[in-house]
Formats: C-alpha cells, sequence, structure tokens
C-alpha cells in the first residue's frame, strides 16, 4: 500500500465527509441568534454601576440626594450631547448610514431642534453629535438641512460633502451631492453657509437666494456633468459620465490603463488555449491560491489574465502577493483595471496596487498616486479610511511633508478615532 | 425607507466598523465567517456536540481582540487560527479531564450528535475515534495538514513551533494513525479502496 497516497485520499474522504453536514444551516442560524444576543449583553451597562445607583436611592439621605441630582441634571442639559432620530421613531446612532430609497423622503431630527430631509436615494451619516457641534458626512444624493440658530452662538454645524466641506450657522439649505461624479451644488434659502475645500481655493460664502456650483478642474477635463437643478437626485444622475479617472489616464509607474469597454473580452487569439486550460480555476475557486498561481503560471500567467473574470484576477494577485513574486499581483491587478475598468473592483484593484507598491517595492510616490486614484474613482467606497490613512503614511515616507499635513488633516476631519489618527496627529505636531 | 446600518463592505472596512463598536459589524462578521470556522473546528474536531459553543466562543474572542489583528485583509486566517487554537484547547480539556476523571467515561468522550447513518458517517466517526487516541500535538499536525488542507509552515505557525518539529509529529502522527486503521476494518476498506482508486486514476 502506498502510504501517501492512501492517507491523501483517506483525507479527501474525510473532508467530504464532513463539508456534508445536514445540520449546518440550524446550527449556524441558532449559533447567529446566541452570539448575536452575548453581543448585547456584553454592550449593557456594567453591573457596579447599577449597584451604585440603587446604593445612591436607598442610602444617601434624599435632600442631599436631590440637591445633586438637580446640580448634575443641569450640567448634563448644558454640556450633553444631542440625540437624532431618524422617520418617526427611531433612535440613531453615530456612524449609521441612513438612507432615502424606493422614493422615500427621511426625516433626520435633532434634539436641538435642527433637522435633516434626505430625499430618494440620499445616504448620510452623522459623525458627531457633540454639545454645540455636528458633523454629517454627506455621501449621496439631495439633503435639504433646516439648522437652528442658537444665540449663545454655540451651534456649530458642519458636513463634509465629497472633497468639499459646507459649514453653517442658523439657516435653511441644499445639498445635492453626485458621488459617481463628486458635482455638488448648495443652494440656501435662508440665513449662509461657508463651502470650502475641493477645487475652491478660498472659502465661499452663500448667502440666501444663491447657489454655488464648485467645479473642480481636474473633474472639468474628465466631462463630468453638472448636477441638474430641480432633480438633481441620484436618479437623474445615473446617466454614465465615462470612464473613470484611472481610465482616462497613465497610472503610476507606466501601468497607464487603457480605455476599454465595461464587457470584459479576450485580449487576443492565443486567449482561447488560456480558456481550455482551466485547472487553475477551480484551484482558485477552493481557495488554494498558492496552487492556483503555479497553475496559471503553468497555463501562462498573461493569458490567464487575459481570461480571468475580475474576482479570479483578485484572488490571483492575493495569491501573488502572498506567494509569489509580486510582480503577478502586479500584472493581474493591471489586466483587472483595463478589462473592468468601471467595476468596483478596479478601485480595489488601485488600492492593491498602492499597497503593494509602499509594502513591497518601498515606492512611497508611486503608492501615494495609487491611493489618491482610489480615493477619486471611490470617494465613499469601502476602503476610503484606509486609503486616506495609507494616502498620508505613503506622502510622508516619499518626504512631501506638506501633502502629508493635508491628508493627515483630512483623515482627522474624518476619522478623530480612526486608526491612523495617532499618526495624522504626530504628523500635524510637526 | 431608512436603512439603518446593515454592514457593506470588504474585511478591512469590516474591521474598521468592529473597532468602531459598528452595530451591524458583529453580525456582519459572523454571517461572513461561521461557516469556515465552524469547518475547521469539526476538521479538528469531528462531529462533535459542543461545536456550537465552540463557535460562539471564536466570535466572542475575535471580538475582544479585534484590536490586535494587525493584517486586517487576513481577516479570515485569523479567524481560521483563532478555531484552531479554541479546538486545541478543547481536545487538551478533555485529555485533561480523561486523566482525572477516569471513573467517569461519560465526561470525557466526546458526544458526537450525528448517528452513523451512513459508511461515510461511521467511517468519519472511527477515524476521529482514532485521532482522540493520539497525543494533542501529533493530532493537530495531522488534522492541519491533511484534513484542514494547511502547507506545512501554515501548520507549524498554528501549532506555534518550528517547521521540522511539525514534520517531526507529521511524520509519527502518519505512522500511528495508519498503524491504528490497519486495525479497524472499517477504516481498512476505506484506505485500500482509496489508495486503488488513486492508482486507478493515476
Amino acid at each position: 500500500m502506498d502510504r501517501k497516497k492512501g492517507l491523501t485520499d483517506i483525507a479527501a474522504r474525510v473532508r467530504h465527509a464532513l463539508a456534508e453536514d445536514p445540520d449546518a444551516s440550524d446550527e449556524i442560524r441558532s449559533g447567529r441568534a446566541a452570539f448575536l444576543a452575548e453581543v448585547e449583553r456584553r454592550n449593557l451597562p456594567p453591573r457596579s454601576s447599577r449597584a451604585a445607583t440603587q446604593l445612591n436611592r436607598y442610602w444617601l439621605p434624599l435632600g442631599f440626594a436631590a440637591s445633586i441630582a438637580i446640580g448634575a441634571a443641569g450640567l448634563w442639559l448644558w454640556t450633553r450631547a444631542g440625540t437624532f432620530q431618524i422617520g418617526e421613531s427611531r433612535e440613531g446612532s453615530i456612524g449609521d448610514v441612513i438612507e432615502a430609497a424606493d422614493g422615500r423622503v427621511v426625516p433626520v431630527s435633532f434634539s436641538e431642534g435642527s433637522k435633516l430631509v434626505l430625499h430618494d436615494g440620499g445616504r448620510i451619516r452623522v459623525l458627531s453629535v457633540e454639545a454645540g457641534a455636528t458633523h454629517v458626512l454627506v455621501e449621496d444624493g439631495i439633503v435639504d438641512a433646516s439648522i437652528v440658530h442658537r444665540q449663545t452662538g454655540r451651534t456649530k454645524w458642519e458636513f463634509d460633502v465629497g472633497a468639499y466641506r459646507v459649514t453653517v450657522n442658523g439657516t435653511k439649505f441644499r445639498m445635492a451631492y453626485q458621488s459617481t461624479t463628486r458635482a455638488l451644488r448648495v443652494s440656501t434659502e435662508e440665513g449662509q453657509v461657508t463651502v470650502s475645500g475641493g477645487s475652491l481655493e478660498t472659502p465661499r460664502m452663500v448667502s440666501a437666494g444663491q447657489s454655488l456650483t464648485p467645479s473642480d478642474p481636474s473633474d472639468a477635463a474628465l466631462g463630468i456633468p453638472e448636477v441638474p437643478e430641480a432633480a438633481a437626485g441620484p436618479a437623474a444622475a445615473t446617466a454614465d459620465s465615462g470612464p473613470g479617472p484611472a481610465n482616462s489616464g497613465p497610472g503610476p509607474a507606466g501601468s497607464a490603463p487603457a480605455l476599454a469597454n465595461s464587457a470584459a473580452q479576450p485580449e487576443s487569439p492565443r486567449a482561447g488555449q488560456a480558456a481550455r486550460d482551466r485547472q487553475w480555476q477551480e484551484l482558485i475557486a477552493a481557495g488554494r491560491l498558492r496552487e492556483g498561481l503555479r497553475a496559471a503560471e503553468r497555463a501562462d500567467f498573461a493569458l490567464v489574465c487575459q481570461t480571468a473574470t475580475a474576482k479570479e484576477l483578485l484572488a490571483l494577485a492575493e495569491a501573488g502577493r502572498f506567494f509569489g513574486p509580486s510582480k503577478r499581483a502586479v500584472a493581474a491587478l493591471g489586466a483587472l483595471r483595463r478589462r473592468f475598468p468601471r467595476s468596483p473592483d478596479a478601485g480595489t484593484a488601485a488600492f492593491t496596487l498602492g499597497r503593494i507598491a509602499s509594502e513591497k517595492d518601498g515606492a512611497y510616490s508611486q503608492a501615494a498616486d495609487w491611493f489618491e486614484i482610489y480615493l477619486r474613482e471611490q470617494p465613499n467606497g469601502p476602503l476610503m479610511g484606509d486609503a486616506f490613512g495609507r494616502l498620508m503614511e505613503a506622502r510622508r515616507r516619499a518626504g512631501d511633508l506638506a501633502a502629508a499635513r493635508s491628508s493627515a488633516q483630512q483623515y482627522l476631519r474624518r476619522f478623530p478615532a480612526g486608526p491612523y489618527a495617532a499618526e495624522a496627529r504626530d504628523i500635524l505636531s510637526k | 425607507m431608512v436603512t439603518p446600518l446593515t454592514f457593506v463592505g470588504d474585511d478591512a472596512a469590516l474591521v474598521e466598523a468592529l473597532r468602531a463598536g459598528h452595530p451591524g459589524a458583529a453580525a456582519a462578521l459572523y454571517d461572513r465567517y461561521a461557516a469556515p470556522v465552524r469547518l475547521t473546528l469539526r476538521s479538528i474536531l469531528g462531529p462533535d456536540d459542543d461545536i456550537p459553543d465552540l463557535l460562539q466562543e471564536v466570535f466572542i474572542r475575535a471580538l475582544d481582540r479585534i484590536g490586535r489583528l494587525r493584517d486586517v485583509e487576513r481577516l479570515g486566517a485569523w479567524l481560521s487560527t483563532m478555531a484552531v487554537f479554541v479546538a486545541r484547547a478543547q481536545i487538551r480539556l478533555r485529555s485533561r479531564r480523561r486523566v482525572l476523571s477516569l471513573f467517569s467515561p461519560e465526561r470525557t468522550r466526546p458526544r458526537q450528535l450525528e448517528q452513523p447513518s451512513s459508511d461515510a458517517r461511521r467511517a468519519l466517526r472511527e477515524i476521529y475515534a482514532v485521532l482522540d487516541q493520539m497525543p494533542v500535538d501529533h493530532r493537530m499536525a495531522f488534522v492541519l495538514r491533511h484534513v484542514h488542507g494547511a502547507t506545512l509552515v501554515e501548520a507549524a505557525e498554528a501549532c506555534e513551533t518550528s517547521l521540522a518539529t511539525i514534520k517531526r509529529r507529521l511524520a509519527r502522527a502518519e505512522v500511528r494513525f495508519l498503524e491504528a486503521v490497519r486495525e479497524r476494518p472499517e477504516l481498512t476498506y476505506w484506505l485500500e479502496e482509496g489508495t486503488r482508486w488513486t492508482e486507478k486514476k493515476a
């Protein structure tokens, strides 16, 4: 008996028998409920604080407790962080995505009296509601704001809208933002707001009855349309504005992605040959990345890159990053950006190319270029926070301290407690 | 309609959301990785009715330690390693109980939910009975390499030992496994069938 062969086969049978598991879904489903209940339980306030409350209630002299309570209540009312409510009854949480979909309009009401209204397709996050200062990220769509003016002058509202910042103290205005083209229009009905950042060299005041549509020179060169006036919602903004920036200009290090149709097409007749050799695909699909990469190399890696799907290219790139020369990863990601220029994976590819340039090659300027490309293409993408942080880090390592400071400021504005916050503060302190 | 945060994003974004205490992130973590983590636990322990509890333990540990994860894009591999640790701890716990509770074998034997309703399941149960007799370190090397499909390097990392040691443990485990299998008719048949099948294919 061949020992190795016997072991290999018996192991395969064990795996197969383990995978044939009729109880799996029930067990996972019931496990989910138990897990989330445990998470919920852990979020409860500690028992000791409740015990302390009871102690106060029963043992301290009533009059003394009452006076303390009145004082504390006054202090709390003065300094407390505000709250907000989504729709009629749902309490909002910091960081939640709030969306208006299916033709609905969603009001968001703040405890100090201000109100935002999201129109269909609108998407925002409330980043902070501190005493006197509220910070909101507008990710997409039309948002009407009605901000209560406070005589004390303590109220400060800030909206991050793409690359722009809208600062306000008591007004009614509308922001219409199209994330796909990064086009913004601010129209003020009452009071005034200040718009800064983005393509504006100096902050611009927008008073009652005025509108501002700042245009980014680089965007204009790409033919990005303005947001239409009244119907400036995402529904009206779905018209394709053409290939994104990364597809219309050279990327870093001579890996200029050419314009291409969005449909993936084999790039040469030889592609058929690669299509016939599909072993690498099975291995990649099974998560055996190292073996999949080797099989792809045997099948002619260049041809594989011409026939693979976007997800397969990402997996091959991962395999290249971890197990192979990084040039394999770069080749797979380059092919992905050429062949699938409008897919979200193209942005992920840009981000990963930035990581490779930074971590494997120490090419920090090039890495910064890639992270910028990612942020340009997917300003609200899932890797946005990490891309901002890595961009700042890459600029610092490339010796471009002015740019690093600018990135650090942007990062802290959006992610004051994010994983790169300490580094951002360190950069700003120098 | 309002869509309060159901988490959407890749692993890097998920880790960031978990660290920020995002309310939808724990559920997203579980939904994304419960099946592979459970399979890892099963591949090490076999069919075992402690697996639901251990599955929960892995995810609770993950929430507690998410701040320590360095390469956020290796979330899946990190969870898998955590599942390996949890399973190994469980085997060690049972070994200790076995020693301490010689007069109460019912308490130490892994309880198995699945009844042997087919030849494959019967053989599976037999195989894990063989593995239960091995020293923990040998068993881990064998299971990680042959059942879980880890490379030698990955197995060494998961067992927190050197490559040379894992190779040595694996070689001993293989010898021991084959010896034990030959004493069990059901498994001998499986092994020989497997060998014939492999040879025919080659």
